[in-house]
């Protein structure tokens, strides 16, 4: 129960100006970047230091109340929202970079450092930090590391999970632990590799001890534009064929690039091209990358790309990358809301995907604009819609759900970098069976046995079956979650609604 | 005009987030509730009904709004914050009365007779170069430094060398075809930087300028919309309409300070006057226009730092380098962050003095870094700010209108012998 | 019913083979995830002590218990797919076969771990034993996409996919790769693949370890992104002096442009190998790894690599040394002591590196504990995952030593 004393104890830990109470206050804390999902949190704290998390932690554990904590609020899947019950615990004050170590490769951070400040940070030292989402201005490193964050160069760079060594955690007990050494070997089991992903139900980050990577030498940035959706997707596949791993591969169809083109991150894309990819090869050798961008050039044009070009200088990178990453930004263009899917599907797959989703907008009446990591497989369809016109919010949600299903029907996983959060939650049951879910629950439940870390995402309970120790402490709470003896038993809406 | 009131700009926010770290409050603060998605968020919540105006929780973040518009040019929906952040502060304006202290400094600064007083009294103070000695960091000391930064500045007092005029290329350029371009006097620029004016006349005269005086022009209003008085705005805005010819006239209005540009240039919504908006110039883009014309050597170090309202709102960003560039000699270092509000944004300064001087903050720390002689910034609340700042922290550096150094430059080159 | 009866009874009477092992114990060999999750599931009811096995090449066939469990049959590789660069195999393929399946369809597992070549795909990632190659493509880990394991009490339970990134769910994939079989038995594995390289060139530099330590820094702050970059003892390298050996893989272009680099920041001192030179000297090096009767690794900070040679060499010696000095990571292989790995252990969790025991006999494992030294608040953890995918502690696993 959050009472008057909690409120006066979280201020004599924060400061009074650092606990907000006034409704209009916690208002503004109500969304994430994914604006439909809408939750009031109850008390917002916004601790200045280490010391200050861990207390206020440990107040609201021993009030049995719970915490979700929150960076910046860019993620994408409602997962940093807290609702009535529950205090939210923003980390944007921890935003000091405590240290560089240019020998090693290594940087040491708060969680609420933004993610591109980071590599500022190191650029004197010729070092970079390489998961960007495209969030990246906004985003901090926490909320990457909850969320296991992506990104376009995280193709030959790899996600957030390959780049952070160690940490320091406070569990929702307020113990804290040390995981990972910043050498990148565990002590024991990888419980960094286990707690990067979770989605802040594992606990929360107060320190995070980050890989870094030299900066390239050599960088060449390819645009190639596409009459057709299906031909860009086949030319995908023949690029990953090639052998040459390209540091990002990324496609945007006629929707989004006419969006971008309208905005101030205009990047010269053609408007009336069908789709366009964006390849960006870079290495230590301008000749290796020079000769690799010529032959990717010419799986380009093989493949069936209508004209292709190269970015002439830094400048023209920047402005080519500017237009891709606010690309989710520039929907705001087309209508009032917007819904965007995160599903990854095998890459050979893309071209019949492309079309399937097509096929679903034009079902459904809807726009959707895809703008996407291609190389990885993983979609981002955006749906733009004015939710204030009567039914058609039920009109998207039934198009995500197909979309989703054709996404898992050939292989896919719901989501690539966004996470589960609020949002996937009732997709979970499609991809894992009640025994895989129950198991996540499990493990959740060895490093928060109360489940009071941000309540009620990633793993829907009420799809776990009974496990060693959850069954019975539940029961004992009088909350003992019905056991479904099969996913098939979780309501997913999978016949559409008439449009 | 919409009869949303320009609320219907905000329409095009999608949550995204980009624009947090280009906010000045939410870097000081870290909460949501100070930064352009949270205030959006709060402004929506004013438009439905379901915050009130008189809310107390919500007047204090949007108070604390710089106004800067920071946000806008990194939003790719192309959020109109601006214009919503007015329409929010009328509403509110309907709800309670502007703050005392801005009333006050409101008549003693833009109404016509008291403010030739207030000013002539400022002039006088300044003059005795009390303020400047008894600069810091007290909210009275500041108000006395920025006083101090309104002097006009003699080379040596900043450790630069004045260039010696020669005389073989003392020679105006005579122009055939001027140009008939309208100064805009604007209230504190008229009262206390009317050397400003003076060198923006001489320079643009040397670029191929007629400057033509405007008799019966009034205040722009700006300071006015930002606490929400906009029918006090509209007010000035159709007087100055009137002053510098709305039907026939179509020469360009010239300012030299970068909020009464940005505010003209919104007269289109303000009082439906897109004509007059379109002929609003700053100085640095006619001058740019035309080069500008290269002067004589100054040796000196300069940090620009673009006022919030040119760069954000009037989207001039390379036109002030190009000035500088005509000067041979002088070298500008480059601030980080240099595109960060200084905090000055009009009266916030004297009615948000903590939240002020947070913003100002990490402006002087990179200052502190760069160590430059001059830092140039086109709009006289910068130059205020940036100079009792400068002061108060002991950083020998003078702050300056980018059009006084190029004027300095013309006069070693003999341009105006 | 005795054991076996039992067992036979449940999978059928091939899935036995008795006298197994040198002790004695009964072996079995499901044939199917299911099996797998059947036997262990029965195991948990009847009380048994199980423990893993694969091909039996690297950890030592001697714990003690009441049946030993292999994957061995376990072997299918369901799907191999060029064009999306992954592939699915069950964990008791050999790595030699895998890899000559995967070569057949363009494609490369990108690690090269430590002993014998038919080694299961399920050893290496239950130990995460990466060789050389960690270097230029990281962590078994990194090559991991999913995993489908047993739990001690007999469920299936499935982690992450067949696709290249995905972020659904816990990521229990991490668990078990490098958990040496104690929170399950890994029966399928989703694999990462990269395009068989156009171009793989093996360099060797014989010399000092001090000027080939130096050369090694060169070649790094030079920018070059080598596949491996491996500091060899004498031994290892079969030279009469320490060996660095450098691996360029990629597009011809990319194997040329860093030739280039290396001759450049080495002095043009390197002798190339031969494609069958290399292959051999690759192999060999990892199958060294095998002979010896324990093996370890450390992982710690670049820069302090040097420093903790000569540590191993002063406590346990250096005759089988491999060092990864752009990583850090450094594997150990000999003959030594209880007493001696436990003081090792100690001396490095005081530099912040941690030691895994890789494989040694039984009578060390269970002593010192594939893991140790663990931080504060870590056991507690540790003990909790344990508890919830094995509560019948089935596994017969050295998680942590006896000390």
């Amino acid at each position: 129960m959050i009472t008057a004393g909690l409120v006066e104890a979280l201020a004599g830990i924060v400061g009074a100006r650092h606990v907000r109470t006034a409704p209009a206050e916690r208002v503004t804390y109500a969304r994430d970047g994914l604006p439909t999902h809408r939750r009031v949190p109850a008390v917002v704290v916004l601790p200045g230091s280490r010391e200050e998390v861990i207390a206020v932690v440990r107040l609201l554990a021993a009030h049995g109340v719970p915490v979700v904590p929150r960076g910046a609020g860019t993620g994408l899947s409602g997962g940093a929202l807290a609702d009535g019950s529950a205090v939210l615990l923003v980390l944007t004050r921890l935003n000091r970079i405590l240290g560089v170590d240019p020998k090693n490769r290594i940087a040491l951070v708060e969680p609420g450092v933004v993610n591109a400040r980071l590599s500022v940070a190191a650029a004197p030292h010729g070092l970079y930090y390489a998961p960007d989402p495209s969030s990246q201005t906004a985003c901090t490193l926490g909320g990457n590391v909850a969320e296991n964050a992506g990104g376009p160069h995280c193709l030959k760079y790899g996600v957030t999970a390959q780049h952070v060594l160690a940490l320091e955690v406070v569990l929702g007990d307020g113990r804290v632990v040390e995981l990972g050494s910043p050498g990148g070997e565990p002590w024991g089991p990888d419980l960094v590799g286990l707690f990067v992903g979770s989605e802040g139900n594992f606990g929360i980050a107060t320190r995070i001890a980050v890989r870094l990577l030299p900066l390239p030498r050599a960088v060449r940035t390819l645009l190639a534009d596409f009459t057709s959706l299906r031909t860009a997707g086949e030319a995908v596949s023949a690029v990953i064929a090639s052998g040459i791993v390209p540091a990002a591969l990324e496609m945007m169809d006629q929707s989004c690039v006419r969006a971008v083109e309208d905005s101030v991150y205009a990047a010269g894309y053609p408007r009336d091209a069908a789709a366009v990819l964006l390849v960006e090869l870079d290495g230590g050798s301008e000749a290796a990358v020079t000769a690799d961008a010529e032959t990717i050039q010419s799986v380009l044009r093989e493949h069936g790309a209508r004209s292709t070009r190269t970015a002439a200088d830094a400048r023209e990178r920047e402005r080519l990358w500017q237009g891709r990453k606010k690309a989710f930004g520039a929907m705001g263009r087309l209508s009032r809301d917007l819904v965007v899917q995160d599903a990854v599907v095998p890459r050979s797959t893309l071209p019949d995907v492309l079309e399937t989703i097509a096929r679903i907008a034009a079902t459904y009446q809807l726009t959707v604009s895809n703008v996407f990591h291609a190389g990885d497989g993983n979609l981002h369809p955006n749906i733009s819609f004015d939710g204030r016109v009567p039914g058609l919010k039920a009109r998207v949600d039934a198009a995500s759900t197909e979309i989703m299903e054709a996404c898992i029907a050939v292989g896919g996983t719901i989501t690539g970098e966004h996470g589960v959060g609020l949002d996937k939650l009732r997709y979970m049951p499609l991809i894992f069976d009640a025994e895989s879910l129950t198991a996540m629950r499990a493990v959740r439940r060895v490093w928060d046995p109360e489940e009071r870390v941000n309540p009620g995402k990633v793993v829907p309970v009420h799809a776990c079956r009974e496990w060693s120790g959850i069954g019975t402490r539940n029961a004992e709470r009088g909350t003992r979650n019905p056991i479904a003896p099969s996913s098939s038993t979780f309501p997913i809406p999978t016949s559409a609604l008439a449009p | 005009m919409s009869d949303r009131g320009g609320f219907e700009a905000l329409d095009a926010c999608v949550h995204c987030g980009f624009c947090l770290q280009a906010c000045p409050t939410f870097l000081a603060t870290g909460d949501e509730a100070d930064s352009p998605r949270g205030r959006i968020e709060l402004m929506r919540a004013l438009e439905s009904g379901e915050l009130a105006p008189d809310d107390p929780a919500v007047v204090v973040h949007l108070d604390r709004c710089l106004g800067c518009r920071g946000c806008e040019p990194v939003c790719p929906s192309g959020v109109g914050y601006g214009r919503g952040i007015e329409a929010a502060r009328a509403l509110l304006a309907t709800k309670r009365r502007p703050a005392p202290l801005a009333r006050a400094a409101l008549w003693a600064l833009t109404t016509p007779g008291p403010s030739r007083i207030a000013y002539r009294l400022a002039r006088m103070l300044r003059a005795t170069g009390l303020p400047g000695a008894v600069a810091g960091w007290g909210r009275l000391r500041f108000a006395m430094g920025m006083l101090a930064a309104t002097r006009p500045v003699r080379n040596a007092e900043w450790g630069v060398r004045s260039p010696r005029v020669t005389a073989d290329s003392a020679r105006r350029t005579p122009h055939s075809a001027l140009t008939t371009v309208l100064l805009f006097r604007g209230c504190v620029m008229d009262g206390l930087f009317s050397h400003v004016h003076d060198a923006t006349m001489r320079t643009l005269e040397v670029n191929g300028y007629a400057v033509r005086e405007v008799p019966g022009q009034v205040c722009c209003g700006a300071l006015h919309a930002h606490a929400g008085l906009r029918e006090e705005a509209r007010r000035l805005a159709r007087a100055n309409v009137a002053a510098f010819g709305d039907g026939d006239g179509d020469e360009p209005v010239v300012v030299n300070s970068a909020g009464c540009g940005a505010m003209l240039k919104e007269y289109g919504h303000l009082v439906d006057e897109a004509r007059f908006a379109a002929r609003v110039r700053d100085v640095t883009e006619l001058l740019a226009a035309r080069g500008p014309r290269p002067g004589a050597p100054v040796d000196v170090q300069v940090a620009y730092d673009p006022p919030c309202h040119l760069l954000h709102a009037q989207r001039i960003a390379d036109e002030p380098y190009r000035v500088l560039a005509a000067i041979p000699v002088l070298r500008v270092v480059s601030l980080p962050d240099a595109a960060q509000c200084c905090g000055s944004a009009g009266l916030f300064t004297l009615l948000e003095p903590a939240m002020s001087r947070a913003v100002l903050a990490p402006k002087l720390a990179s200052l502190r870094t760069a160590s430059p002689q001059v830092v140039a910034t086109g709009n006289p609340g910068c130059l205020m700010q940036l100079g009792a700042g400068l002061a108060a922290s002991g950083l020998r550096a003078a702050a300056r209108h980018p059009v006084e150094l190029l004027d300095e430059s013309y006069r070693a080159a003999g341009y105006y012998a | 019913m005795t054991l076996v009866e039992r067992v036979r009874a449940l999978l059928g009477a091939d899935a036995v083979e008795l006298a197994g092992g040198p002790d004695a114990v009964p072996r079995v060999a499901p044939a199917s995830p299911d099996a797998v999750a059947l036997l262990l599931g029965t195991a948990r009811q009847e009380g048994w002590r199980v423990r893993l096995e694969g091909a039996g090449t690297w950890l030592p066939a001697d714990a003690p218990a009441d049946l030993a469990l292999t994957t061995r049959r376990l072997d299918r590789v369901p799907a191999i797919e060029p064009q999306d660069l992954s592939a699915t195999a069950e964990a008791g393929i050999g790595c030699d076969l895998l890899r000559q399946q995967l070569a057949d369809r363009g494609t490369w597992l990108a690690l090269d771990p430590p002993g014998l070549a038919g080694r299961t795909l399920g050893s290496v990632v239950a130990t995460a034993t990466a060789g050389p190659l960690r270097q230029g493509f990281g962590a078994v880990r990194d090559h991991v996409l999913g995993v489908t394991f047993v739990t001690g009490d007999g469920r299936l339970v499935q982690s992450g996919g067949r696709v290249v990134k995905n972020v659904a769910g816990y990521d229990l994939t991490k668990l078990e790769a490098g958990g040496f079989g104690a929170f399950g038995v890994i029966v399928l594995v989703h694999l990462r693949l990269r395009a068989l390289p156009r171009a793989d060139q093996t360099f060797v530099l014989e010399g000092t370890r001090e000027d080939l330590t130096q050369v090694a820094e060169d070649i790094i702050a030079a920018g070059l992104q080598p596949a491996a970059l491996e500091l060899m003892s004498p031994a290892l390298a079969r030279r009469e002096g320490w060996g660095l050996a450098v691996r360029l893989a990629g597009s011809a272009a990319l194997v040329a442009a860093e030739e280039a680099g290396l001759r450049g920041a080495s002095g043009g001192r390197f002798t190339a190998l031969r494609a069958d030179e290399a292959h051999g000297f690759w192999m060999r090096a990892a199958e060294s790894f095998a002979t010896r009767p324990v093996a370890f690794r450390t992982g710690g900070l670049p820069d302090s690599s040097d420093e903790l040679l000569d540590l191993l060499q002063h406590q346990v010696g250096d005759e089988w040394v491999s060092a990864s000095p752009g990583v850090g990571a450094i594997r150990w292989a000999g003959d030594t002591t209880v007493d001696r790995l436990r003081r090792l252990r100690r001396t490095l969790a005081g530099l912040e590196v941690p030691l895994t025991l890789e494989r040694a006999p039984w009578s060390i494992r269970s002593a010192v504990g594939h893991f140790g030294a663990y931080r504060e608040g870590v056991g507690p953890l540790i003990a909790g995952l344990r508890r919830t995918f094995d509560p019948g502690e089935a596994f017969v696993v050295a998680v942590e030593g006896s000390e």
